[in-house]
């Protein structure tokens, strides 16, 4: 608004000084008071952060179409550029394909005959549901992509996301139409991992680089360049064998992996519904910090007792009224 | 003559042009890009805008504007709380102490402000970061993404400007 001069200006000048002044302290303080609460209070934090997520996803859903409409043109440009040389590709690698069908064909056969001898029974099924990347937070400070499904299509906190090509991330906040994918490439990711060949057990450990690191390896593992790096299923977060990435670098100090998608190309997300609830469940993790806590080990308070505890089949039954239960293929006689 | 309920109306609708711009380059800002450095380190537009209305209406965005689109910014892309809050008010406040040295002078003087400005904003940005995750976030990221924000400057206060002269030169 337009400045007045005149004399209560004189006298309210100096007043509105001082007030402004000690208003820029308080907001000061409460930058910092957010700090702290975003520290102490993660789960009043995920709701706000899963709210605002809801607000913003109509507007992202709507004009996030004419980006991608754009990165499909310049596509459909440079498939037509290319097109000999990719047909020549495609055609030397469905050669390839079709031996490789083959063999998964005559595995299969082997692998139910097994199945059968063995009386395995099989994991719960999978229940995906797609969805579009509405926005890309891309920064310096987090990793993460906001995807146009929530609770509503039955995404929960800490269901994994898949793209065509590997594991992505995990769901961070679910809201009711939208929720946040944290990338495995961002510095609080961590996954369960298996090495393809050797199955030694590791972590994947986002840094905030496009490399993530492999941690937590035995000091008699053997990992070398180009070996594939898949999801192991342990601590019941992921389901197993999602390829996650590529060793990419060996080191004395460091192994790093290249993941296996292009995160400036993601367009549809897939997220793994598995039944599993894995270590982030949120309603597990409050339960078991109740008093009447069976389960407690008289861990520190910090740590939620319970969190590496298996539920009961009860226990996970109850928690998954929409999905059906595994075909019972394992026990056919 | 006096001003009626729709003068009013369109007074206020109008005064909220800079917090509602700061919003729309917000978004702007998550849109999906299939750029790959842009997904690595984008600029931070909402930086540019506050800066920029600080500098040249600082009755229009005040710092409480400021922290409200900085709890914004940390909602919307999963940064630690209260970091952008803290910075977008310390360069509302300062930027608009020092708005007079901007007016009556040349664009360029006001992106070498700008420029300035930017490093300690993004540099505390990542100092908080990093403490507040625990770990040293790579500055690579943090550089890419301070030469991007004060090169699109030019183009981000261009648009501003024009809004400005549209809508807001009678208020």
């Amino acid at each position: 608004m337009a400045q007045h001069g005149g004399p209560q200006q004189r006298i309210f000048s100096p007043l509105r000084t001082a007030l402004h002044r000690f208003a820029f302290i308080l907001l000061i303080f409460s930058a910092f008071g957010l700090m702290l609460l975003g520290k102490a209070d993660t789960v009043l934090i995920e709701r706000i952060r899963a709210a605002s997520a809801d607000l913003v996803s109509p507007v992202m859903n709507i004009v996030s179409r004419p980006a991608s409409s754009i990165n499909e043109i310049t596509d459909k440009a440079y498939n037509l550029a290319h097109l000999y040389e990719e047909n020549e590709r495609l055609r030397r690698e469905n050669l390839q394909l079709l031996a490789w069908q083959q063999a998964a064909r005559n595995l299969s056969h082997e692998n139910a005959r097994l199945r059968e001898l063995a009386h395995y029974t099989t994991p719960p099924s999978l229940h995906l549901v797609t969805s579009r990347v509405i926005a890309d937070m891309g920064g310096a400070y987090a990793h993460s992509l906001m995807i146009s499904a929530g609770s509503r299509d039955g995404v929960i906190k800490g269901q994994a996301v898949i793209a065509d090509e590997g594991l992505v991330g995990r769901i961070a906040e679910a809201g009711y139409q939208a929720s946040r994918v944290l990338l495995i490439t961002d510095i609080n990711s961590r996954v369960p991992v298996i090495v393809e060949n050797s199955r030694d057990r590791a972590f994947v450990s986002g840094d905030n680089t496009t490399r993530p690191l492999l941690t937590f390896l035995t000091a008699d593992a053997t990992v070398a360049p180009g070996d594939r790096i898949l999801t192991s299923g342990h601590g019941g977060a992921f389901p197993p064998g999602i390829p996650v990435g590529v060793v990419s670098s060996v080191s004395e100090n460091a192994v790093r992996i290249a993941p296996l998608f292009r995160r400036h190309q993601l367009e549809y997300l897939r997220v793994a519904n598995y039944g599993l609830h894995g270590i982030l469940s949120e309603q597990r993790i409050r339960q078991s910090q109740a008093p009447s806590n069976t389960d407690a080990t008289n861990l520190a308070p910090d740590i939620p007792a319970g969190v590496g505890v298996v539920p009961k089949e009860s226990e996970i039954d109850a928690h998954k009224p929409m999905f059906k239960p595994p075909a019972p293929e394992g026990d056919r006689p | 003559m006096k001003p009626g309920v729709w003068h009013r109306l369109d007074v206020i609708a109008r005064g909220l042009l800079p917090a509602f711009s700061v919003f729309v380059l917000l978004l702007i800002n998550l849109l999906p890009v299939s750029l790959p450095l842009l997904s690595t380190a984008s600029p931070s537009l909402a930086l540019m805008a506050v800066f920029y209305w600080s500098v040249n209406r600082p009755d229009l965005l005040t710092a409480l504007t400021a922290f409200f689109l900085g709890l914004l910014q940390d909602l919307l892309m999963g940064l630690p709380l209260g970091v952008s809050s803290l910075v977008l008010l310390l360069v509302q406040t300062g930027s608009a102490s020092q708005g007079r040295f901007f007016h009556n002078k040349s664009f360029s003087v006001m992106w070498w402000g700008f420029a300035l400005v930017a490093i300690p904003a993004l540099l505390v940005q990542w100092l908080l970061s990093s403490a507040l995750i625990g770990a040293l976030l790579p500055i690579k990221a943090t550089l890419i993404s301070y030469v991007l924000t004060s090169l699109l400057f030019p183009l981000v206060a261009w648009g501003l400007a024009r809004a400005q002269n549209s809508l807001l030169r009678y208020i």
